[in-house]
C-alpha cells in the first residue's frame, strides 16, 4: 500500500515537472507582455510536430531536436509578437484576446489541414524503459522530461535574476512606463520575452513527445492545464506556476488512481475552484492587484 | 386524329417506362459508405473501409449486382456529429437507399438513427455495440459479431483455459476490467459484467478511462493495487499501446491480458511494444493466421488488398467489412439491385450461407432484429510479434501459451 503511495506520488510529480515547464512559458508571457495567450498549446502542438516530423523524416532523437526546436519556436514567437500583438499593444485587454484566440483557431485549422487529424507517435528504444528503486519505478522518458525540465526553470530563474537583460525583463514586468524611463527598450523586450515563453512551451513539447502523441487538436488540453495552474499559483509568478505544475500532476494522479481515471480533469478543477474561493489570489499570489506586480 | 392520341397515349404510358428501364440497367447501384477516415478514428475506420471496398471491386470484375456496376458515395464521419450530418446528407441530397459502415458503436448509432428514421437501410460491417440492432428498427442489419459475444468468449476462455493454467478454480480468478469509457468500452463492460456474475468469476475492480488521455499511469496504479489475474482490456488504437506501454514501466505483473478486438488486434500494437506484446490474448473479428480451410476467400482477399493497397492488412476490420459487403451484394442481387427498403428485409431475412463457407468463417442468418446469428468471435494470441488464432480448436493454428503480458 505505502509503495503504491509512494509510486503515485513519483509518477504524479514526473508529469507535474512538464506541466511546470509549460505553465512557466505562459506565465513569462503573461508577466511581462501582460497578453493572455490562448495559442500557448497551439505553440506547444508546433513543436511536437516539429519534433516528430524530424525523428520521422532524419531519424533525428527528440531530445537531440531540441537544438532545433528551441531556435524555431524561439523564432516564431517573436514572429508573433511582431506580426499579431505588437500592432495592437495599446488596443484594450479584450481586443488582445481576441487576437490569441483567432490565433488559436487558425493554427489548429492549420495543423489539421496540413497534418491531418490522425494521432502521431515517435518509437524510440527507451519509449516504455524504465528505472527501479524498490518496488518503485521511473519511467526514462519521463524522467528525462522532468529534469530538463527543472534544469530550464532553474537556467531561467538565473537568467532572470543575475543577467541584466533579466533584470530588464523584471523592470518591465513591474511596470512598462517608469522601465521606458529608464531607458530600457520595451517593445524589443517584449520581443525577447514572448520568444523565451514561446520557446519553453516548444521544449515542453518536445519532451512529452516520446512517451506521449500528437494531433492538432491537442493544444487545448494543454492550454486548459496551463491556465489552471498559471491562475492557482498566482498569474505571473514563476515559483507559483512551478508548484503549481507539481501540484496539478500529483492531483491526476491521485485522483486517477484512488477515484477513478475518468474524473482526473474533474478533480483538478473542483481543487481550482476552491482555491478561487478562498485564496482569489492564487497560493502564491501577494494579496489584491498583485497581479499587477508580475513576474517575480 | 383518335390514332395520333392513342400513339400520343402509348409514347407518354410506355416512353418514361422504357426510358427509365434503360437508365437503371446500365446505371450504376449507388451505396452510401459512412467510415472515419480522419481523426483518432482514423486508421481502423479505413482499414475498415478497404475491406468493403475489395469486395465492391472483385463483385465489379464479375459484372456487378443484376448487371449493373456498384459504387460508392464515401462519406468520412470523425465524430458523432459528422456521421449524424453525413447520414441526413447522403439520404436527402444524395438520394442514398442503402448505407454501409462504420467500424465505430458510437458513429453507428448516431448515423443509424437519421437512416432508420427515413425508412434508408442501414448494413453495419463492423460495429460491435449490442444496442445497434436493440432499438426495434426493421431496416437495421450487422453482418460482424455483436458485443455480447465478445465477452461470453473471454469469460468461457477465462474459466476453461486460463484458470486450470495458473492453477485457480474459476470462481478464484481475480479478473479486472479496464475499458475506454465510450459507447464501445462501456457495452463490452456491462456485458463481462454479467458474464462474470453468470459464470462466478469474480470481477475486482471495472476501470474506466478516457481514449484520450495523454497518460494512464493512474490506470496501471489502480490494477497493481487491485492485484488481477487476468485484466480484460478494451481499448482503441493509441491507448492500446499507452497502456502497454505504462504497464511496462510500472512493472505490472499479472498472469494474462485479453484485450477486446480494437487498438490490442492491430499490426502497430506489436511494432510500437516490441516483444512486450508477446502473450496478449485478444478476442476479436476474423484475424488473418487462421486456418483457411475454415475461411474460403481469404487468401485471394490478402491478395488481392495487397496489390490495391501495397501493403498487407493492418487488422481484421478490412476482411469482416470484406465479408460483410459480400454477403449484402449476394442479398442485392436476390432483389435484382432493388434497394427498396421492404424488399431489401424480406431477402435479407431468407439469405443463408453456412458456417465455414465465408472469408471470415462466418455464416449469415439474420433474425428479426437484424442481428447476423451466424458470426462468431476468434481468440487469437500475440506470439513473436504474429496474431495467431489459437481458439477454437476448428479455426485454431497454434497453441495458447501463457506468457506474462509486457514483460519483455
Amino acid at each position: 500500500m505505502s509503495d503504491l503511495f509512494l509510486q503515485v506520488v513519483v509518477s504524479g510529480l514526473l508529469i507535474g515537472g512538464v506541466y511546470a515547464l509549460l505553465s512557466i512559458g505562459l506565465t513569462m508571457i503573461f508577466g511581462v507582455v501582460r497578453i493572455i495567450n490562448f495559442a500557448h498549446g497551439e505553440i506547444m502542438m508546433l513543436a511536437m510536430y516539429l519534433t516528430f516530423w524530424l525523428h520521422t523524416a532524419y531519424g533525428i532523437d527528440p531530445y537531440l531536436s531540441l537544438l532545433v526546436v528551441a531556435p524555431v519556436i524561439f523564432a516564431l514567437g517573436v514572429a508573433i509578437q511582431r506580426l499579431v500583438i505588437q500592432p495592437i499593444l495599446e488596443a484594450p485587454p479584450l481586443m488582445k484576446v481576441f487576437a490569441t484566440v483567432g490565433l488559436y483557431i487558425a493554427l489548429q485549422n492549420l495543423a489539421l489541414m496540413l497534418f491531418t487529424a490522425d494521432f502521431r507517435t515517435i518509437q524510440t528504444p527507451y519509449a516504455s524503459a524504465s528505472f527501479r528503486v524498490g518496488a518503485i519505478s521511473v519511467s526514462e522518458p519521463r524522467l528525462y522530461a522532468f529534469l530538463c525540465a527543472i534544469l530550464l526553470i532553474v537556467v531561467l530563474w538565473a537568467f532572470l535574476k543575475f543577467t541584466l537583460v533579466g533584470k530588464a525583463l523584471r523592470a518591465v514586468a513591474e511596470n512598462r512606463t517608469v522601465a521606458a524611463l529608464m531607458g530600457i527598450k520595451v517593445t524589443r523586450l517584449y520581443l525577447l520575452a514572448f520568444g523565451v515563453g514561446a520557446a519553453i512551451t516548444g521544449v515542453a513539447g518536445t519532451l512529452l513527445l516520446p512517451f506521449s502523441y500528437v494531433f492538432p487538436t491537442i493544444g487545448s488540453i494543454y492550454t486548459l492545464v496551463a491556465f489552471v495552474i498559471v491562475v492557482l499559483g498566482g498569474m505571473g509568478n514563476m515559483l507559483g506556476a512551478f508548484f503549481g505544475g507539481l501540484f496539478i500532476g500529483l492531483v491526476e494522479s491521485f485522483s486517477g488512481t484512488y477515484i477513478s481515471p475518468a474524473i482526473k480533469e474533474a478533480a483538478y478543477f473542483v481543487i481550482f475552484i476552491l482555491v478561487l474561493l478562498v485564496r482569489p489570489q492564487g497560493l502564491f499570489g501577494m494579496g489584491k492587484g498583485s497581479e499587477e506586480v508580475g513576474l517575480k | 386524329m383518335k390514332r395520333f392520341a392513342v400513339v400520343l397515349l402509348t409514347v407518354l404510358m410506355v416512353g418514361p417506362v422504357l426510358f427509365v428501364t434503360a437508365v437503371e440497367a446500365g446505371a450504376p447501384i449507388r451505396i452510401g459508405a459512412l467510415y472515419p477516415i480522419t481523426g483518432s478514428l482514423a486508421l481502423l475506420g479505413e482499414e475498415s473501409w478497404r475491406g468493403a471496398e475489395i469486395a465492391r471491386q472483385f463483385r465489379n470484375q464479375k459484372g456487378g449486382v443484376a448487371g449493373r456496376q456498384i459504387e460508392y458515395v464515401r462519406a468520412d464521419v470523425p465524430d458523432v456529429n459528422a456521421a449524424k450530418s453525413e447520414a441526413e446528407r447522403l439520404i436527402s441530397r444524395e438520394s442514398m437507399k442503402l448505407l454501409i459502415g462504420t467500424y465505430s458503436s458510437s458513429l453507428s448509432l448516431a448515423a443509424s438513427e437519421v437512416s432508420a428514421r427515413q425508412n434508408v437501410t442501414y448494413f453495419e460491417l463492423g460495429g460491435i455495440s449490442d444496442q445497434i440492432t436493440e432499438r426495434g428498427y426493421k431496416t437495421i442489419f450487422r453482418t460482424c459479431p455483436k458485443a455480447q459475444l465478445f465477452s461470453k468468449s473471454q469469460m468461457s476462455f477465462i474459466r476453461d483455459w486460463v484458470a486450470p493454467q495458473i492453477k485457480k478454480k474459476p470462481e478464484e480468478v481475480r479478473v479486472s476490467l479496464v475499458h475506454e469509457d465510450s459507447a464501445y468500452g462501456s457495452s463490452i463492460a456491462r456485458n463481462l459484467e454479467a458474464e462474470a456474475k453468470a459464470g462466478s468469476v469474480p470481477l475486482v475492480s471495472v476501470i474506466p478511462y478516457d481514449s484520450k488521455a495523454i497518460d494512464l499511469s493512474s490506470v496501471i496504479l489502480r490494477l497493481k493495487n487491485d492485484k488481477p489475474d487476468v485484466v480484460v482490456g478494451v481499448s482503441y488504437a493509441n491507448d492500446a499501446i499507452l497502456i502497454g506501454r505504462q504497464a511496462k514501466e510500472l512493472g505490472l505483473d499479472i498472469r494474462a491480458f485479453i484485450g477486446t478486438g480494437g487498438g490490442h488486434s492491430l499490426s502497430g500494437f506489436a511494432e510500437a511494444l516490441g516483444a512486450g506484446s508477446d502473450g496478449v490474448f485478444n478476442v476479436d473479428f476474423t484475424q488473418y493466421e487462421v486456418n483457411t480451410k475454415f475461411t474460403p476467400g481469404l487468401p485471394e482477399f490478402v491478395e488481392a488488398y495487397k496489390k490495391t493497397f501495397n501493403s498487407g492488412p493492418r487488422s481484421g476490420h478490412s476482411l469482416a467489412n470484406f465479408m460483410g459487403a459480400t454477403a449484402l451484394f449476394d442479398i442485392l442481387e436476390k432483389t435484382g439491385g432493388d434497394m427498396d427498403a421492404a424488399k431489401f428485409r424480406t431477402a435479407a431475412l431468407a439469405y443463408e450461407a453456412k458456417l465455414g463457407t465465408t472469408a471470415t468463417g462466418w455464416g449469415v442468418k439474420f433474425g428479426e432484429n437484424g442481428q447476423n446469428t451466424l458470426a462468431e468471435t476468434f481468440l487469437t494470441e500475440w506470439q513473436n510479434k504474429r496474431l495467431v488464432t489459437v481458439w477454437p480448436e476448428g479455426a485454431a493454428v497454434a497453441k495458447p501459451n501463457l506468457v506474462r503480458p509486457f514483460s519483455k
